[in-house]
């Protein structure tokens, strides 16, 4: 924690990225404030109006208020995706550090798991996944899981393996140390640091993953306000009404950009200190 | 020295990637169309060109391959096809139908009624469908008159025979397979190749019926509407079918394109289940429901005006009373909240929707995206169902899985676009979906409606033959429909056709039937 808080003193990019993630999450829980209508409510009679002083990003085609809908939309993509980030964060690392610390068959059995997963191309999967349990934003976390989680547990059984092998760790075992106690004292906060870099930077990566399945259906069902479902609902319209699917659309390339920064932002931050030992 | 070298190697391959890149792309936009080709950008759900599997016909008969005995016209009227004329006996149970000595199949062979006889009874052979539209005696070949004795009085026996179903094919061909090429027929234009993602067809050299304009056709599936759209913007295709209502703006340049336009003879309707225990089954709540639905503006605004607005089972491009029908549920929102309040339900806890007995009024509205309108009609119900407090569950589902869930009754609202008049009137259409099940006799009706006055008018229309007692009954039949609330009628598509200002006389008929004709030819 204290790295964290020094870098955000001493680097500058960490700190404004930093700053612009925290006001992304503010504009998502500012939501009912700054919205100016519901973003459900349908005046059908203003259905596709262009953006302009009443409608700052215009109507989609039910006569919804796109400002509203974007705005509500930051809630349910980035709660989406956090949540996301660590339902994969702590399944993954939990099955990696399981598979390094004890080996034998533990290991043999979840790396195979691991290795059937990854043989199958992720967003079919999920798809698949989605499609059997229902359409909804809690299915497509779900789906996106179960086929995301082999890169951590990969990478925390990679980190673990080293780290096992350290004089610290073999003391701890000598002296007695219960598997649960050297786990969570020794192992887990030297492998913690590299995992959560990876986490921060997929932030990105799995938030279009999590657009994507909203897109094709899968993921939020209508008439939810999420930045996904909103640009499949545009699509139709691409050449008449184009504000449907551009607002969404810059929504997501902001959010996705802004966090793929901070995640490399967290690397320089915390990096430095584990190549010093 | 070496950072210049490089530097310029690197401009070099950027340069010659966007001339390579320039080079391809971008048709010849002004080509005009001549007579050696015509391309016609289509949707297309048939795996093969066999006229008696599934509704595959209707693609052998859209494509100018086949032709059946009978043709419906503009207003839906039987007219002659390959049968010149026919005649009803006294007892009104056998028909027959002259067939036009003219006729050849495009192998030379002519028509005689033994060979139609053969071809219809192949289709009852193979297709259980056809024994759902008429049911025949025997059928007899005399020369050119073809002889049918049905088993009860059929007043619509021409407009029966005018279905794809019974397209007319050589059947003393016996060595082609006709599911990958296609039967021999007597239609303008006959198939090269074929696959459902592509259909390549030529000039019937033989065609018995006049010229044909075109000496190659190439008709590529293009299922959604946008790329459809775009690909005749792009000059890809000549002509297309059915410009979705976002895209048609983008037509209306009439130096360039021509776009013909009609009310289809199709319904929009999402029907009621209203059995013990649904929530619908109080008429109070039925009513309430249609009631708040502005159909005006769905139709309007929300589908740039390319559907009429609903109001009576059978469309106003059809002449059954539609504009003398009276809808007692027209679009009156305060009157819902009466009606709903009537029947007992009140929002007791402040969460915007009323309830009775501690639990929500909630439906589950079951729909499918394959058109683009369906799931737009779901979405305006729910929103404009919970301004007077009912909760609309939107259910999409692959249409495959949906007629089932029909059939079983899984559904509160369940749509679907509907053709209602396949067979010429639409007597079979108001059967199917209201007539009352019994045992299974109706199997699309699962809602649970039911009205002995409106079956005893059915079984009079079955044997009814004069055209204006059948236009009666079926506007008494309709009238019932609307005042019992039996179903929410959504709207009625306009169908188009859209083609490039070279070609004339691509024109869009009431019938799903007729796409590439002997008409449609380039303008000179």
């Amino acid at each position: 924690m204290e790295t964290l808080v020094n870098g955000f003193k001493t680097n500058r990019a960490f700190a404004v990225t930093s700053l612009l993630v925290l006001l992304l999450l503010a504009i998502a829980l500012a939501a009912p404030v700054l919205a100016p209508f519901d973003p459900t409510h349908a005046e059908m009679k203003d259905a596709f109006l262009e953006p302009g002083m009443s409608h700052l990003f215009g109507t989609d085609k039910l006569g919804r208020d796109c400002f509203s809908r974007v705005l509500y939309g930051a809630r349910a993509s980035l709660s989406g995706v956090l949540f996301l980030v660590c339902s994969v964060f702590v399944v993954g690392t939990t099955m990696g550090v399981l598979s390094g610390y004890f080996g034998g068959k533990v290991d043999v059995v979840i790396m195979r798991i691991s290795d059937m997963m990854i043989s199958f191309p992720g967003m079919i999967l999920a798809i698949a996944v989605a499609g059997i349990m229902g359409g909804s934003l809690v299915n497509a976390v779900i789906a996106l899981t179960i086929v995301s989680w082999t890169k951590y547990a990969r990478l925390a059984r990679s980190l673990v393996l080293k780290v096992k092998r350290r004089d610290f760790v073999e003391a701890a075992i000598v002296n007695g140390g219960t598997p649960t106690h050297i786990l969570w004292t020794h192992i887990l906060p030297n492998i913690l640091p590299m995992m959560v870099i990876t986490a921060a930077a997929d932030i990105g990566a799995l938030m279009m993953e999590l657009a994507g399945l909203s897109f094709l259906g899968f993921g939020s069902q209508p008439p939810a306000p999420e930045w996904g479902l909103m640009l499949n609902e545009g699509r139709q319209q691409l050449q008449t009404a184009p504000w449907l699917m551009f607002f969404p659309g810059l929504a997501i390339f902001i959010t996705v950009m802004v966090f793929n920064l901070w995640g490399d932002n967290l690397r320089d931050v915390l990096d430095p200190r584990n190549d010093a030992e | 020295m070496k950072k210049l070298f490089k530097v310029s190697a690197a401009a070099a391959m950027i340069g010659l990637l966007a001339f390579a890149a320039a080079g391809c792309g971008g048709g010849d936009k002004k080509a005009t169309i001549t007579n050696n080709m015509v391309k016609f950008g289509v949707t297309n759900f048939a795996d093969n060109l066999d006229p008696s599997d599934n509704f595959f016909s209707w693609v052998v008969m859209r494509y100018g391959l086949g032709e059946c005995l009978v043709k419906f016209d503009n207003k839906m009227n039987s007219t002659p096809w390959l049968a010149d004329k026919w005649s009803i006996s006294d007892d009104k149970l056998t028909w027959t139908f002259h067939i036009n000595d003219k006729v050849k199949f495009s192998n030379g062979d002519k028509l005689t009624a033994e060979i139609a006889k053969e071809s219809l009874e192949r289709t009852f052979k193979l297709s259980n469908r056809a024994q759902s539209i008429f049911e025949y005696d025997e059928i007899k070949a005399d020369g050119q008159n073809l002889i049918i004795k049905t088993k009860k009085p059929t007043p619509s026996l021409p407009g029966m025979l005018a279905d794809p179903l019974f397209i007319i094919i050589d059947t003393k061909v016996t060595n082609r397979d006709i599911k990958k090429e296609g039967p021999i027929c007597t239609g303008p234009y006959a198939v090269k190749t074929y696959s459902k993602a592509k259909a390549v067809m030529v000039r019937n050299e033989n065609y018995w019926d006049g010229a044909v304009p075109f000496k190659n056709a190439e008709i590529p599936t293009i299922d959604d509407p946008n790329t459809r759209a775009m690909a005749l913007q792009k000059g890809e295709i000549d002509f297309a079918i059915n410009i979705a209502s976002g895209d048609l703006q983008l037509f209306k340049d009439k130096n360039k394109y021509n776009i013909s336009e009609i009310a289809s003879l199709r319904t929009v309707l999402a029907q009621i289940n209203m059995n013990e225990g649904r929530p619908l089954h109080d008429p109070k709540v039925r009513s309430a429901l249609i009631q708040c639905l502005d159909r005006e503006t769905y139709n309007k605004v929300l589908l740039k005006d390319t559907f009429i607005p609903g109001k009576a089972p059978v469309p106003p491009s059809l002449d059954y009373g539609f504009d003398q029908l009276k809808d007692p549920n027209a679009y009156n929102p305060e009157n819902a909240k009466k009606l709903l309040a009537e029947a007992g339900w009140k929002d007791s806890d402040g969460d915007g929707y009323v309830d009775k007995g501690g639990k929500n009024l909630e439906i589950d509205f079951v729909f499918y995206s394959g058109r683009a309108e369906l799931p737009l009609y779901a979405e305006a119900t729910q929103a404009d169902a919970k301004k007077i407090g009912i909760k609309v569950n939107m259910k999409n589902v692959d249409y495959n899985v949906l007629d089932p869930m029909r059939q079983r009754g899984e559904f509160d609202l369940c749509i679907s676009n509907i053709l209602t008049a396949n067979t010429g009137d639409p007597e079979v259409y108001l059967n199917w979906y209201w007539k009352t099940n019994v045992n299974g006799s109706q199997p699309q009706n699962s809602t649970g409606y039911s009205n002995a006055k409106y079956d005893a008018l059915s079984d009079k229309l079955a044997v009814e033959f004069d055209p204006a007692k059948r236009r009666e009954y079926m506007i008494e039949m309709q009238q019932i429909l609307l005042d019992d609330g039996a179903a929410l009628f959504f709207g009625y598509p306009k169908t188009n056709m859209v083609s490039k200002k070279g070609l004339q006389n691509a024109n869009i008929y009431p019938a799903d039937y007729y796409w590439l004709t002997k008409d449609i030819a380039p303008k000179n």
